[in-house]
């Protein structure tokens, strides 16, 4: 290659044409300054690195943050929500009778049954789609909040998959379908609540 | 590098170590201070343009973190959360130095000295003052503190490409003010 002083540029921005540059740069005085400065620049930034001894700065930073207000709980409202519903799930898993269906009030006649599966689905059907009007942004974005939207969602689902496998047992046991819309309701109110604070921004 | 994930001694893991940090426990704070805090220094110190703020950005900095660590979702490294914390403390910082009006004192840079690489030295920090501030704080993260485009791109909510850009600017700015204060 016939190296010329307008190659510099393009052979600083290609590793491999720096052995030509270096080269033309032997015989041209221009190049050589540029070439120069350029590896220096590099090699002496490393340099600029600012140290020194701040001794009060730690304890003025602990008297500041031992200043703080005390926080109050951590721990958001719907992870309570979450952790009694999962209590209240295992209560009922170890309460309930398995595939049995005898008389009582808290259980569905089969006509109850049918409307109860039949709403159930349609009402899954919608949150659905409501998941998958909101999901692609909310998979997308990097914000703590989406995040913690995300986890919400995902614990939810868990739940709701626990309690599916538990009332698939008990097919009869109307607490477990209150329990479970109550669930979707939860899902169906956080994509809302997404979508909205999507919508806001 | 911000993404070493080592825990810090006394925490037998980076989890538990932030889970402290989430209990609001200062000792822990205290960690991440003497893992981060040097860095903040100088980052705040070439941004502000002197120590006296840089320190008080770097308190600004523990102090928002220690309100926000709820925030903090763990999708990257905590130095680079901090050091976008710290970078916004800054800038506060300069903004109301700004409305006051006040002439911040200048950072401090090595005398004049008889060794050219010194003197080089000392050109390069004046130049980096000069040029366009975006691709100095690329040029000062990436050349200066060490960081990977991918932390820098965390850091200033850019693509990576854009901070490999912007350094390769950077250098050629500063190249072409180094060239011009050449007798």
């Amino acid at each position: 290659m016939i190296f010329q002083c307008d190659d510099l540029e393009r052979a600083l921005r290609t590793p491999e044409l720096m052995p030509d540059a270096r080269a033309h740069a032997e015989k041209c005085e221009a190049c050589r300054i540029q070439l120069y400065l350029w590896t220096e620049i590099s090699s002496l930034a490393p340099q600029l690195h600012e140290a020194w001894e701040s001794p009060g700065l730690w304890p003025r930073i602990r008297a500041s943050l031992a200043a703080e207000p005390p926080r109050q709980s951590t721990i958001q409202p719907w992870r309570w929500v979450l952790a009694v519903a999962a209590s209240v799930l295992i209560a009922a898993i170890l309460l309930s009778p398995r595939q049995s269906r005898p008389a009582g009030r808290e259980l569905l006649t089969d006509a109850a049954f049918q409307q109860v599966e039949q709403a159930e689905a349609a009402y899954a059907r919608s949150i659905a789609n409501l998941a998958a009007v909101a999901g692609p942004e909310l998979e997308r974005s990097p914000s703590p909040l989406a995040a913690a939207y995300r986890e919400k969602l995902t614990l939810l689902d868990s739940a709701i998959a626990e309690l599916k496998t538990a009332a698939a047992r008990n097919p009869y046991n109307a607490y477990l379908r209150t329990e479970l819309a109550s669930l979707f309701g939860e899902k169906k109110k956080t994509l809302e609540d997404w979508m909205i604070h999507a919508n806001r921004n | 590098m911000l993404t070493e994930r080592r825990p810090a001694s006394g925490y037998r893991t980076e989890a538990e170590w932030l889970a402290a940090c989430r209990r609001r426990e200062i000792p822990a704070f205290e960690q991440l201070y003497r893992t981060h805090g040097e860095r903040l220094k100088s980052i705040a110190c070439h941004i502000a343009g002197n120590r006296q703020d840089a320190e008080d950005a770097v308190q600004d900095t523990f102090l928002k973190a220690y309100r926000g660590i709820d925030g903090f979702a763990g999708g990257s490294a905590i130095g680079t959360w901090l050091c976008r914390i710290c970078m916004n403390a800054c800038y506060d910082i300069i903004r109301k130095r700004q409305l006051a009006s006040e002439r911040a004192e200048p950072a401090a840079t090595a005398t004049a000295a008889p060794q050219p690489q010194i003197a080089l030295r000392a050109q390069l920090a004046q130049a980096l003052g000069r040029i366009d501030p975006r691709r100095r704080t690329v040029f000062l993260l990436f050349a200066v503190e060490g960081m990977k485009h991918s932390e820098i791109a965390a850091v200033l909510e850019i693509p990576e490409g854009t901070s490999k850009a912007w350094l390769f600017e950077a250098k050629r700015e500063l190249q072409r003010l180094l060239t011009e204060a050449r007798p």
